[in-house]
């Protein structure tokens, strides 16, 4: 099927859940795996949430292990800061052109102890922590992280704007930060390619009527879970912008639906999460659902559903939702099902923005020369074949990149592409 | 003259989920009580009761046996075992003539580095209170 | 043999040497029986440090290797290579960890230096305990068994036969192809189902690395992961069974329906044209979409979630199916009133919410209901129900189509005793892990695929079938060994008293009871190291390699000091 001289080394673009599991499987099976990241942490959002659903499992220490892995790994290069630029060839013969961005920082020589956080004078919002927290120039974008070794943010950086200023260079006792470094252009060879470049969450600004980024104390999910989360900004106490503690939450599904024209389908199980995550830290906190149907499908979901709605939680089948400040409240209206408008005053508002690619899809679909959909997610060939193959062969799209779905289902594709590479 | 009571805790900490929580603590430079010593296993499960008796025959003052929280064990169902095994070890520590709060079974994940910090020093505040193990002198030379 | 400990302690720069007092540490350590030297070197990990130890290993001919530094779970892997380069068993060493867990968590210095002394003794009065481990390796056959002939099995088969690899794919009734045989088109794009699945039977019989043992069941699995060894029994009765070895097998035994008599209020087989979704695709599919009484219907209902509340879960797929006949209808008979009677629309899929709304501009009516029932009047249906507002409604139909739950095969108790594999409480296989490992089972070498794992759309069975293939080409290639973990339990002969316990804790059935000499065994190859069984065992007959007892009391002895 394939030439004799053809390459069995993969690139997987993107070391979220997906491109770890896709690039472990492939290590297992003696394949050389480029594993290019265009962050400088490993994990993609996976690591983000404190706990997943529906058994409530810690993520962190779900992730964590297989992280360390892929660093350990003889046969993954992982490359953080890198992207692909341009590539040539085809199916067992691809010419990948990467470019990796200067770190600034030793990856051999650094230890991870921090030492040069403190002294840098530089403090920007941390976009990891969703704008809640701040972060220095050199910064690791969360407790944990891994690999655990920091970068330069070389736009915010006093030095790289031309200021004097070497406080973290000062700091170090392993002579791990280097100016000096530049960044590389290199040329890979592969057979195969795996997308796992996993997804943004719509800008809900856009949507006036839910009054984000107006109104303090509306927040979309990925925020959330960074309030609950115990590496946090807030190291898991669910506080508002005051400081004080919430208690009554609205969690507003299907934000952006009709704009996008499709179901992200995870939200309504994650809502539910969030009512454990609520319970579990404020006991009595009032919480409204607002849905307009309850998407569950899986034979486990739906117990984690009636699981939570013992918790005493008002489950409304809503419609035409605005959310307004009202004195020191949000008020919420919506029209229920029979038509009649209602409305409710809680404290904190929740919205599960609709999930879509990232932005770079469009940029990514051309250097790779592979179809994106009316969606702006990767296109699968055929919806009679696999879902993960490409238009082009020997590329595969998995994990959000080509749909939104869940770690589970992220994982099978994941599973699925190595797969059809071993199998090639 | 009395001297300065210096706890000395023992920690079998499961190397998947506690064991890197304490590790978490180090990394996030959190203060931690110095009495307990780490001791590395790979599973809560592994802990039976004579590791526990021992302990607190060799004078233990205190014992942790912190594992993952209940779903999220590496090997499945281990911490089940430990948690079913430790309403047994409570009655072993009494019935060495101890007080059964000097044996703690505490769930503490990868990401909880704050949280095994808390439960290490609040322990250490505890077995404080309760004083050294009475069969520390007790040691036949 | 005489003992030679080296003892390494790491100054991680400033990040050790100046919370803890390393010249105490060498001097306290340097006391001790059988350590033959204490060190302090800068950085351990580093190039330098590396090639350091290695040199001190094969300089004092040390027996044993202890390293005072970092977590192990930094740097464990790092030390026990430079071990593996010097000759020495990497079991044969202990990573003492004083950074982590004593210099950066504690401020006061005396305490700390205390701390890492007491840390050092302990991993050094370990040390002498350990013994060399060899990573095995076992032979394995590549060869893979795939349960059921359905998509799910056929897509796996197809990816993972090769000169190299032979899959025996075998399948309880006559024909290859399962539930899909039953449907004129997919949902979604609307393309043709039989082609889809009569495409793959051809390659699945053009494959001569695929063997088709069709009218068989699996009578017998006895082995373990790159060696099980399998009988089939043929249905027919007739004829020897076949017995051939494999490496690993794939559980794609698919589903059935959940049988609406156990919910009448719907009427099914009690009242004329009151169909399931199978009967109603059967129908189809031959062209022929009548009543009872032979005449075409003129309006038909759909009713979801059949089933849904009895058995606990929603199935996915019954929205999305209900929308694929109403095209049919929309198609074969254009004047067709369709309604849907449903709860909540499950349309997660990206191209889903398109597809609904193409078939909705058709004039397809969607009502939500609950408290559905179905009566006869006259020679047509009436739907009674309650509307979104709660108000009770009806309406009459000629014809009815039930949703009902999908739900394992009957087969499924059968196929989970034979394995050895896990049935969830819903009677699907169940999975190792619900988010990492959706396709593996607790049972190494045993994956599933499609809905005998839980219900799913086509798609998704390829995708999960895709993903065992995926799951045995990685661990299990011709010509290379298996290697499986090293610290696993072992059960001394001697002390065995047979009283099964550590049966009863294993998660992975990984030790059997040999009834001739009454004592438990452990198969090395599928234990995971958890130390549970060892914990269990009444006798101390259960101990575990790298973390025995006396292992763990000599750190426990100094850690009270």
């Amino acid at each position: 099927m394939v030439e004799l001289n053809s390459n069995t080394d993969v690139l997987v673009i993107g070391a979220g859940i997906a491109g770890i599991e896709a690039s472990l499987m492939l290590s297992k099976a003696d394949r050389n795996v480029h594993l290019i990241e265009k962050t400088s942490y490993t994990g993609g959002s996976s690591i983000k949430y404190e706990e997943v659903f529906s058994n409530m499992e810690c993520s962190t220490c779900m992730v964590a292990p297989i992280q360390q892995e892929i660093i350990q790994d003889k046969n993954i290069n992982l490359l953080t800061l890198t992207e692909v630029e341009s590539i040539k060839g085809s199916l067992g013969n691809f010419n990948v052109r990467i470019h990796k961005k200067a770190r600034y920082v030793d990856m051999d020589n650094c230890i991870g102890c921090n030492a040069c956080f403190d002294p840098c004078p530089v403090s920007i919002n941390n976009e990891f922590e969703e704008g809640l927290s701040k972060r220095k120039a050199i910064y690791v974008p969360c407790a944990g992280a891994l690999p655990n070794v920091p970068m330069i943010d070389t736009k915010n950086c006093l030095r790289f704007n031309g200021k004097e200023c070497s406080a973290c260079k000062e700091a170090c006792m392993f002579e791990a930060i280097d100016y000096s470094q530049k960044d590389e252009k290199t040329d890979i060879k592969v057979g195969s390619i795996i997308v796992a470049t996993g997804f943004d969450l719509m800008d809900t600004k856009k949507l006036q009527e839910y009054g984000y980024g107006k109104i303090d104390d509306v927040y979309t999910s990925m925020e959330f879970e960074r309030l609950y989360a115990s590496n946090g900004p807030t190291e898991g106490k669910i506080i508002l912008k005051n400081g004080k503690t919430p208690k009554s939450v609205a969690i507003i599904h299907c934000v952006g639906r009709k704009e996008k024209g499709y179901c992200s389908s995870v939200c309504c199980m994650y809502s539910l999460k969030f009512i454990h995550y609520l319970k579990s830290k404020i006991s009595n906190i009032n919480i409204s659902e607002l849905y307009t149907d309850f998407c569950i499908p899986g034979k486990s979901h739906q117990k984690f559903y009636e699981k939570m709605k013992k918790n005493q939680v008002n489950m409304i089948r809503a419609s035409d939702i605005e959310v307004k400040k009202q004195n020191n409240d949000i008020n919420v209206n919506f029209n229920i099902e029979t038509g009649e408008k209602k409305n409710i005053l809680v404290d904190m508002v929740i919205l599960t923005p609709a999930i879509e690619p990232r932005n770079t899809s469009i940029k990514l679909s051309k250097t790779l020369g592979i179809s994106i959909d009316e969606y702006g997610f990767f296109k699968e060939n055929s919806s009679d074949t696999s879902s993960v193959i490409s238009s082009k062969p020997g590329i595969f799209i998995v994990g959000c990149a080509q749909g939104a779905k869940n770690i589970q289902d992220s994982v099978s594709q994941a599973t699925a592409a190595v797969g059809k590479i071993l199998s090639l | 003259m009395v001297e300065k009571f210096e706890p000395r805790i023992v920690g079998f900490l499961c190397n998947w989920c506690s064991y890197a929580g304490a590790d978490l603590a180090g990394t996030s430079k959190l203060n931690v009580s110095a009495s307990l010593t780490p001791i590395r296993v790979m599973c809560s499960s592994r802990v039976d009761p004579v590791l526990v008796e021992t302990a607190f025959l060799q004078g233990a003052d205190g014992v942790l046996v912190a594992g993952c929280h209940p779903g999220d064990c590496h090997y499945n169902e281990g911490n089940y075992f430990a948690r079913r095994r430790f309403a047994v070890l409570k009655k072993v520590v009494e019935a060495l003539g101890l007080e059964s709060d000097r044996l703690q079974l505490s769930w503490i994940s990868a990401s909880e580095g704050q949280r095994f910090a808390d439960v290490v020093n609040d322990f250490n505040e505890r077995i404080k209170k309760l004083g050294p193990n009475p069969l520390r002198k007790k040691k036949s030379l | 043999m005489e003992r030679k400990i080296g003892v390494y302690l790491c100054e991680c720069g400033p990040n050790i040497s100046e919370k803890v007092d390393l010249d105490r540490v060498k001097k306290e350590i340097s006391s001790i029986d059988d350590v033959a030297v204490v060190e302090k070197f800068k950085l351990l990990c580093s190039a330098d440090g590396k090639k350091y130890l290695e040199e001190q290993i094969k300089n004092h001919n040390l027996t044993h290797l202890v390293i005072a530094a970092c977590s192990p779970k930094e740097h464990e892997i790092t030390f026990m290579e430079v071990c593996e380069n010097a000759d020495l068993n990497p079991y044969l060493f202990q990573l003492a960890n004083i950074r982590e867990q004593c210099a950066w968590i504690t401020a006061d210095k005396e305490e700390a230096t205390k701390k890492a002394i007491r840390i050092v003794k302990a991993a050094v009065g370990r040390v002498k305990y350990h013994s060399s481990l060899e990573k095995k390796e076992i032979e394995s056959i590549p060869d893979v068994l795939v349960i059921g002939g359905g998509i799910a099995g056929i897509e796996a088969s197809l990816q993972l036969a090769s000169s190299k690899r032979k899959v025996f794919l075998v399948e309880k009734t006559s024909e290859l192809g399962g539930l899909i045989k039953n449907f004129e088109k997919t949902f979604g794009d609307m393309k043709s189902a039989t082609e889809l699945i009569d495409n793959k039977i051809q390659n699945i019989n053009t494959n001569e690395n695929i063997k088709v043992l069709t009218n068989c069941e699996v009578g017998e699995v006895i082995g373990f992961f790159g060696n099980f060894e399998i009988k089939i029994k043929t249905t027919t009765g007739e004829n020897e069974p076949i017995e051939f070895n494999v490496g690993a097998i794939v559980v794609a035994t698919g589903s059935q329906l959940f049988n609406p008599e156990k919910t009448p209020q719907f009427g099914y087989s009690k009242l004329d044209n009151v169909f399931t979704s199978l009967e109603f695709e059967k129908m189809n599919l031959t062209k022929n979409i009548t009543l009872k009484n032979g005449k075409t219907p003129t309006s038909v209902a759909f009713i979801h979630c059949v089933g849904r509340e009895e058995k606990g879960y929603c199935s996915g797929i019954c929205c999305l199916y209900s929308l694929k006949y109403a095209s049919y209808l929309k198609e074969k008979l254009p004047k067709v009133k369709i309604i849907n009677l449903y709860s909540d629309l499950c349309i997660p899929g990206k191209k889903d919410e398109k597809f609904f709304n193409e078939v909705k501009s058709k004039n397809v009516d969607f009502i939500r209901s609950s408290d559905v029932e179905v009566e006869k009047n006259k020679n047509q249906l009436k739907i009674n129900f309650k509307n979104k507002e709660g108000k009770k409604n009806s309406i009459l139909v000629d014809m009815v189509v039930l949703a009902p739950a999908i739900e394992p095969t009957i087969d499924a108790v059968k196929i989970a005793e034979i394995t050895g594999i896990s049935q969830d409480k819903e009677g699907f296989f169940a999975e190792e892990h619900e988010k990492l490992n959706p396709i593996s089972t607790s049972t190494e070498g045993i994956y599933i695929a499609g809905c005998a794992q839980g219900p799913k759309n086509i798609s998704e069975t390829i995708i999960q079938s895709e993903a065992a293939a995926g799951k045995i080409l990685s661990s299990l290639i011709p010509g290379k060994k298996i290697k499986p973990e090293v610290k696993t339990s072992v059960i001394s002969e001697s002390l065995c008293i047979g009283c099964k316990t550590c049966l009863t804790v294993c998660s992975y059935g990984a030790i059997t009871f040999d009834e001739t000499k009454k004592i438990s065994v452990v198969n090395e190859v599928i234990c995971r190291g958890c130390g549970n069984c060892v914990a269990a065992c009444p006798s101390g007959a259960a101990s575990i390699k790298h973390f025995k007892f006396n292992q763990i009391y000599q750190e426990l002895l100094e850690a009270v000091k």
